[in-house]
């Protein structure tokens, strides 16, 4: 079995996003995207069952590779990552081109990914990659269950769903589903020899178009001049007497 | 613009996602038609003023990819250029299959869109509501996925009249089908909710954010923390990658407020929030703001009221 795995290297959540035009600034070291770690954890959990080869796949501009070392980290055996200036920018559709043809270079049997990114949450390149490469997509997945046959659950809106995972599928994988790893100091030292291979689009089948133009980006945050009260016991009068005021009860 | 909405079948009737679409649509004077889908057996999902079309699935199959095979046929058969779909499961699956069929990127989180000439204008929140981004997509075919409550739910007079298309096929079958049950007030229709977060301190301790819920016949909702840890079944998280909600009161107990919890939330008419960290960011949005512990003053309230 042979399976390629997303890593989407983001700016770190924790500084402000800024933005030049209608792109995302990103700084020379970015991070794994947290949401990326349960499909790894997926990933891993087949490789231990099925002794399965597990290579990250990553687009975007790669800078000291800081989050694919980290997805590394956790236990694939190595990665095929594509950077290419022209992709700067690039919509749902692009990504999902190159993914899908990152895919198609590790011969991957499954492809997994979060659901939704943390930067673009577009939330529907998964699907996208499963339509370009004519497998069935399980999305949404909560829980997996391994054993002879890998038991997928997935989130429905109205609860959730159980399906045996095809042998040539696209999984997207939930938040909380399954616990990620956290790779020790061996496991660290491990990933820096691991084989990372970088290419460039001209090594792939390409051919999406950007349709999508930029017209501006509009600061819409509120910060509200609410009252703010330190309780001092009779914070749940306060409460109250406003629930009454706004005629809540 | 000749324009087809993908609504589901919630309930027997035409989900609220894509009744708030036909009113921006009924709006513009779009030209639109609805593909619902579904695998029950007489939804009331028709109207006179509008064709649709039934999607009757197998619930026993994974069968969107298939439904996206016929929503092309309609597409090109009717020269569609505008599909719009609810940024639900359902929505985004069928989305992206048809944003590859028509090689034209969707864009997601859509919160108001404007037609101008053949093109359309989309505003999307991005960065956690923060920020507004508008783009322009003049591609023939354009693929939107609209937030929930971006626009008021249509009234409409739902019948049984509408074409039925059953699906068939050789798609992954799905079992142990586990529908959660719905007790009390829902989140999407209470004019008072009440969710929890870490702040609650353990899972034992929302039986009294429970107590003042049944009180002020409140619906109840929580953090993506508190989801994951398992306090709280998925359907009842709200923000960027759960439900949103407007309620007239929003009480947020024990929230910290990170911007992918406040995109869920954050035009609620008035906000109340406890938290004992008086630089918690929820403070930032919220009308009337406690920096209290919530263990102490949440049966408080309740003994109280
Ligand atoms: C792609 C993505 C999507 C996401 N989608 C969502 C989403 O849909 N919804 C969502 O909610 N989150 C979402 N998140 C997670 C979000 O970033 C936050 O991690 C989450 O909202 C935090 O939940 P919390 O406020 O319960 O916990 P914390 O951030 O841990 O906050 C707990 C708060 O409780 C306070 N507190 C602690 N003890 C007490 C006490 N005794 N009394 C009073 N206050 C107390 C603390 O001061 C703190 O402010 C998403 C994240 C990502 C990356
Ligand atoms: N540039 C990228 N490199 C690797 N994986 C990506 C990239 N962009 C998106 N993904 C994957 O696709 C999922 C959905 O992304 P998005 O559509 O941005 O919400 C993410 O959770 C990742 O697993």
């Amino acid at each position: 079995m042979k399976i390629a795995v997303c890593a989407k290297q983001i700016p770190d959540p924790a500084l402000e996003i800024t933005y030049n035009g209608g792109n995302i600034n990103r700084p020379d070291e970015q991070v794994l995207d947290d949401t990326d770690r349960y499909g790894i954890e997926v990933a891993l959990q087949l490789k231990e069952k099925f002794d399965a080869e597990v290579t990250v796949i990553s687009m975007g501009s790669l800078g000291t590779e800081k989050g694919i070392q980290q997805a590394l980290q956790m236990g694939p055996d190595g990665a095929l990552v594509l950077e290419d200036d022209s992709l700067s920018g690039s919509n749902s559709l692009m990504t999902a081109n190159v993914l899908s043809e990152l895919s198609k270079k590790v011969e991957a049997d499954i492809t997994i990914f979060g659901t939704e990114s943390t930067d673009g949450y577009s939330g529907v390149i998964p699907q996208q990659v499963s339509r370009m490469l004519g497998v069935p997509c399980i999305s949404y997945i909560k829980a997996v269950d391994i054993d002879e046959s890998v038991t997928l659950t997935r989130q429905t809106s109205t609860g959730s769903e159980k399906v045996v995972m095809p042998s040539n599928c696209v999984l997207s994988v939930t938040a909380g589903g399954v616990e990620p790893r956290y790779p020790n100091f061996k496991d660290i030292m491990a990933a820096k020899s691991k084989p990372i291979e970088r290419i460039s689009i001209a090594d792939i089948n390409y051919d999406a178009q950007q349709n999508l133009e930029f017209v501006d980006i509009k600061d819409v945050s509120t910060t509200k001049q609410g009252e703010k009260i330190i309780d001092e016991g009779e914070g749940f009068q306060i409460i109250i007497d406003k629930l009454k005021e706004l005629k809540a009860i | 613009m000749k324009t087809l909405i993908i609504g589901e079948v919630v309930d027997n009737k035409l989900s609220s996602g894509a009744l708030e679409i036909v009113t921006k649509a009924n709006d513009l004077g779009l030209d639109y038609e609805i593909v619902t889908v579904g695998s029950e057996e007489s939804p009331n999902i028709g109207s006179e003023s509008f064709k649709n079309t039934y999607m009757k699935c197998s619930e026993n199959k994974l069968s969107l990819g298939s439904v996206a095979d016929k929503l092309k046929n309609i597409i090109e058969e009717n020269t569609i250029s505008l599909v719009l779909a609810p940024s639900t499961y359902v929505g985004r699956d069928l989305i992206a299959f048809l944003s590859v069929d028509f090689k034209s990127s969707q864009i997601s989180n859509v919160i108001n869109f404007e037609i101008e000439g053949e093109s359309v204008i989309t505003s999307n929140s991005i960065n956690g509501g923060e920020s507004e981004y508008n783009s322009k997509i003049s591609s023939p075919n354009k693929f939107l996925l609209i937030r929930p409550k971006s626009f008021e739910e249509a009234a409409l007079d739902l019948n049984i009249n509408f074409e039925t298309v059953e699906i068939t096929s050789e798609d992954p079958e799905v079992f142990d089908i586990f529908i959660e049950e719905k007790t009390g007030p829902q989140l999407e229709d209470s004019k008072i909710v009440i969710s929890a977060g870490r702040g609650m301190v353990d899972s034992e301790n929302l039986s009294l954010v429970q107590d003042l819920a049944s009180k002020l016949n409140a619906a109840i909702g929580g953090t993506r923390a508190i989801v994951d840890a398992g306090w709280m079944p998925y359907s009842q998280q709200v923000g960027q990658t759960g439900k949103t909600v407007k309620p007239d009161v929003y009480i947020a107990l024990g929230i910290s407020g990170a911007t992918q919890h406040q995109v869920g939330m954050k035009d609620s008419k008035y906000i109340i929030a406890v938290n004992k960290d008086e630089e918690a960011p929820i403070f930032q949005i919220a009308d009337l703001g406690l920096v209290a512990d919530t263990l102490s003053i949440v049966p408080k309230i309740t003994e109280n009221l």
